[in-house]
C-alpha cells in the first residue's frame, strides 16, 4: 500500500511539522510509552545482536564484549560451513523446522476451519463451547508441553498405555528420542496451536452477511458452492494473515522443543532456536549465535516479503 | 508550562528516592546458590545463617536459589553485564570456564586458609593457569547405590567389575523382570558425561593427552566404556526408557524402589530421606575396569565477581560459609555432600556408614581438566552419546559406530583445544 507521501520540505514545512508535534503533543505522548518499549525491547537488541554477529564473542572475550575483536563475516562462514558438522546441523535445523511448520500450520489450519464453522451454526450454549474451545491457547507454554512431555513418556506414558491396552504395540514404544520426536512435538503443538487460528476464523466467518448466503441456498447453490463462493472469499484475508503468522511464530519455535525434548532435542527434532540457544548460551559463542540468528532473521524477512507482495494479505472482501 | 513542572518534579523525585536508598541501604551482597538440599530445608538454613552473618557483620546477604539448568547461563549474563549477584556457587568443571572470561575475581588461597586446607582435586578445579579463581565449598562423587533387597531376592552380590554389573543384572532381570537391574540416564541428561568418563578411566583411557592439546578419549578404553553403557540397555538390565531419562529420573526409578543398581551421589541421599525414608539401600565403590577403580571428583566451588562492589563482603561470607561448624552442618544435614575441607572432613561423621564409601571413592577420584574450553569438549562428548543412544532406539545402533561417533566428538574437541589460550 503506498502512503500519501506529506510534503514537508522547506522551513515551512518543518515549522508546520513542529506546529503539529507541539501543538498537540497528546497523541505523541500516549504511544511515546509504547514506542520506547518498542526501541529498548526490540529495535536496540537487534542492533546489537548484529553487531555482535561481526565479532569473536566468546567465553574469553564476554567479560569485555565491546572489546571483541572483529573478525568480519568469520561467524557467518562457520554458520554455514557445510564441512563442518556443526553447519550441517544448522542446515538440518532449518529443513526440520520447513518440515515442522508445513505439518503443523496446515493441520492447524484445517482444524481450526472445521471447528470454526461447527461453532459459527446457532446452538445452545454456543458461546460457552467457544470459549471452552481457547482452552488449549491459553495455557501457558510451559505447562501445556511438560504435560505432553509426561503424555509421551514410554513407559509411564498415556500415548503408549493406549496402544499398549489397544494390542496395536507389543512393547512401550519411546517417542522423545530419535526419529518419533518430532512427530510427538507436532502432535502437542498442533494441539495448542488450532484454536488459535479457530479464534481468527471464527471472527473471519462472522464476517460473512448471512442474507448473501440464504441468496445462494435460495439460487440452489449446494453447501460446497456456498462456501466455495460465499463464504471462501470472506475468510481469505484472514486466512492470509494467519498462515504469516503461523509461519514466523513456527520458524522461531523454541517452547515446545526445549519443554518436551530438554536443550539437546536431538538430529531428528532440532530447531534453528534451540540451536543457536545452545552455541551461543551453552558454548558461550555468542558471536557465532548471533550471526544465525541474523541469517534466520534475513530468511524470514525474505519469505514474509515475498509471501506479502504475491498474495498482499489485509485486503478485505469489498477492496 | 504545566507538564514540563510536572515532568520535572517527577525526575527530581526519583532521583531523591534513589539518593535515599543507597544511604539508608545497609552494606548488602547478592549469593546465588543452587538447589544442593530440598528447598524444606535449604531456604530455612540459609535464613538463618544469612540473619547470624548480619548480626555478625552488619552485612545483608541476599540468596537466591538458582536451578542447575538455569546457572549457567545466569552467571554467564552476570559476567557480561556486570550485574546480578556478588558471590555464586559454581560447578566445579565452570570454575576455569568461568575464570577464562575474565569476569571472576582471583582468590588468595592463603587468605582462606592456604592451599593444604582443601581437598587436592578440588583446589585444582579452582584454578586456570595456575591462578586460584574460586574457594572449594563442598565436594562430591559417585558411587554405585544397590538395593539390598532386590540383591537377596536374585541371590547376588554387589558387582566388584564392570562385567560382574552384567551378569549380576542378568541374575535380577531372571528374578524381577526387564528393565529391573540398573538405571541409567539418557538423552536428556547434560551430566551424561560423568557416567562414562569414570569406565573410561577405569578401563585406562583419559580425555586429553598430558599437554592437554589432543584428544585420547576415542581410544578402546573410550569406545568399550559407552559401549557398556549401551549394553545396560541391549541386555535388558535398563528399561529402554531410560534412553529420554535424565539424571533425576534414573535417581527416581532407584529411590522409588523399582530398580536395583544406579550410579549417584551422596546428594541422593537427601531425597532418599525425603521420598522413600524405608528404602534398604547400600553403597559400595564403583566397579573395577580392566586399570582398577576410578571415580570422578565434582562438587562446587565459591566464586566472587570482578564486578562485584562489595568483594570484602563477598570474601567474608565466603568465609562464614566455610566455617568448619558451618560446612559441617550444611554438608552432614543438608547438601549431603562432602565437604571440601580438610578438617571438616575429620569430621568423625565422614568416617561412618556410607560416608566412609564415599570418602574412600574420593581419595582416588579424578577432576577434569582445568580448561577454559571444557564446555567444548563435555558438548562433544554428550551430543555423540545421544546420538549413540539416539541410534539405539531407533534401531540402527551397530558397535562399530561408536568409534566414528568418539572420532567425531575428537575431531571438534581437537578444534576447540586449539582455541585454549
Amino acid at each position: 500500500m503506498e502512503a500519501p507521501v506529506r510534503p514537508v520540505a522547506g522551513a515551512a514545512g518543518r515549522k508546520k511539522a513542529r506546529a503539529l508535534l507541539w501543538g498537540k503533543p497528546l497523541p505523541y505522548l500516549l504511544i511515546a510509552p509504547a514506542l520506547l518499549g518498542t526501541v529498548l525491547v526490540h529495535v536496540i537488541p537487534i542492533i546489537w545482536g548484529v553487531f555482535i554477529s561481526f565479532r569473536d564473542l566468546d567465553i574469553y572475550t564476554i567479560a569485555n564484549w565491546r572489546g571483541a575483536p572483529f573478525i568480519g563475516l568469520g561467524n557467518y562462514a562457520q554458520a554455514l560451513n557445510l564441512a563442518d558438522p556443526d553447519g550441517v546441523l544448522f542446515m538440518r535445523s532449518i529443513a526440520n523446522v520447513v518440515y515442522y511448520g508445513l505439518v503443523t500450520i496446515t493441520l492447524g489450519y484445517v482444524i481450526g476451519l472445521g471447528v470454526a464453522l461447527l461453532l459459527n451454526q446457532r446452538f445452545l450454549g454456543r458461546t460457552l463451547v467457544r470459549g471452552l474451545v481457547l482452552l488449549p491457547y491459553i495455557m501457558p507454554d510451559s505447562v501445556a508441553y511438560s504435560v505432553w512431555r509426561f503424555i509421551f513418556q514410554a513407559r509411564v506414558g498415556m500415548v503408549n498405555g493406549f496402544l499398549l491396552s489397544l494390542g496395536l504395540i507389543k512393547e512401550p514404544l519411546v517417542w522423545l528420542v530419535g526419529t518419533r520426536t518430532m512427530f510427538a512435538v507436532m502432535v502437542a503443538s498442533i494441539w495448542k496451536g488450532w484454536p488459535f487460528a479457530c479464534l481468527l476464523l471464527l471472527a473471519g466467518l462472522q464476517s460473512v452477511p448471512r442474507e448473501l448466503l440464504e441468496c445462494a441456498a435460495i439460487d440452489g447453490a449446494n453447501w460446497w458452492q456456498r462456501f466455495r463462493y460465499v463464504t471462501w472469499p470472506h475468510i481469505l484475508p484472514v486466512t492470509k494473515t494467519l498462515i504469516l503468522l503461523s509461519i514466523l511464530w513456527n520458524f522461531n519455535a523454541y517452547n515446545q522443543f526445549r519443554v518436551m525434548l530438554g536443550d539437546d532435542p536431538g538430529v531428528y527434532a532440532e530447531v534453528p532456536s534451540t540451536f543457536v540457544v545452545r552455541q551461543a548460551f551453552d558454548n558461550l559463542r555468542y558471536g557465532l549465535g548471533a550471526s544465525m540468528s541474523v541469517v534466520l532473521v534475513l530468511m524470514m524477512t525474505v519469505v514474509a516479503v515475498i509471501y506479502l507482495k504475491t498474495l498482499k494479505p489485509g485486503k478485505s472482501v469489498e477492496d | 508550562m504545566t507538564l514540563r513542572r510536572g515532568v520535572l518534579l517527577c525526575v527530581l523525585l526519583v532521583a531523591m528516592l534513589s539518593v535515599a536508598s543507597a544511604y539508608a541501604a545497609p552494606r548488602q551482597i547478592t549469593f546465588w546458590v543452587m538447589p544442593n538440599a530440598p528447598d524444606e530445608t535449604h531456604t530455612g538454613w540459609l535464613d538463618k545463617a544469612a540473619q547470624e552473618f548480619e548480626a555478625e557483620t552488619g552485612i545483608k546477604v541476599k540468596w537466591e536459589i538458582v536451578g542447575w539448568g538455569d546457572a549457567w547461563s545466569r552467571i554467564a549474563a552476570a559476567i557480561a553485564t556486570g550485574e546480578g549477584a556478588d558471590v555464586s556457587q559454581v560447578g566445579t568443571t565452570w570454575n576455569p570456564q568461568f575464570a577464562a572470561t575474565g569476569g571472576l575475581e582471583k582468590t588468595d588461597i592463603a587468605e582462606f586458609g592456604g592451599a593444604s586446607a582443601f581437598m587436592k582435586a578440588n583446589l585444582d578445579s579452582t584454578t586456570y593457569k595456575g591462578q586460584n579463581y574460586g574457594v572449594p565449598w563442598f565436594a562430591e562423587t559417585r558411587c554405585l547405590f544397590y538395593n539390598k533387597d532386590m540383591f537377596a531376592a536374585a541371590k547376588v552380590n554387589p558387582p566388584q567389575t564392570y562385567d560382574e554389573v552384567i551378569t549380576v543384572g542378568k541374575a535380577i532381570t531372571k528374578q524381577l523382570g526387564q528393565g529391573k537391574a540398573f538405571a541409567m540416564a539418557g538423552t536428556n541428561a547434560w551430566d551424561l558425561i560423568h557416567n562414562w568418563a569414570i569406565v573410561l578411566w577405569a578401563n585406562g583411557g583419559d580425555l586429553v593427552d598430558a599437554a592437554q592439546k589432543k584428544a585420547v578419549f576415542n581410544s578402546e578404553a573410550g569406545v568399550q566404556a559407552m559401549r557398556w553403557y549401551v549394553s545396560l540397555v541391549e541386555t535388558g538390565l535398563a528399561d529402554k526408557a531410560c534412553a529420554e531419562y535424565n539424571q533425576p529420573q534414573a535417581d527416581a526409578a532407584f529411590i522409588n524402589g523399582n530398580v536395583a543398581m544406579c550410579f549417584m551421589g551422596p546428594w541422593n541421599i537427601a531425597n532418599i530421606e525425603q521420598e522413600n525414608p524405608g528404602l534398604n539401600y547400600g553403597v559400595v565403590e564403583p566397579p573395577k575396569g580392566s586399570r582398577g577403580r576410578a571415580s570422578f571428583s565434582g562438587g562446587s566451588n565459591l566464586v566472587v565477581f570482578k564486578a562485584s562492589k562489595n568483594k570484602d563482603a563477598a570474601r567474608a561470607w565466603i568465609k562464614f560459609l566455610l566455617r568448619k561448624e558451618k560446612l559441617v552442618d550444611y554438608t552432614q544435614n543438608l547438601s549431603h555432600m562432602l565437604p571440601a575441607t580438610l578438617d571438616a572432613f575429620e569430621d568423625p561423621y565422614y568416617s561412618s556408614g556410607v560416608w566412609k564409601t564415599f570418602k574412600t571413592t574420593l581419595s582416588y577420584a579424578t577432576a577434569y581438566p582445568p580448561l577454559a574450553v571444557w564446555g567444548d569438549i563435555e558438548n562433544a562428548v554428550v551430543s555423540e552419546f545421544k546420538k549413540v543412544l539416539s541410534d539405539y532406539i531407533v534401531g540402527k545402533y551397530k558397535a562399530e559406530d561408536v568409534k566414528i561417533y568418539l572420532d567425531a566428538a575428537a575431531k571438534k574437541v581437537d578444534e576447540a583445544l586449539k582455541r585454549e589460550k
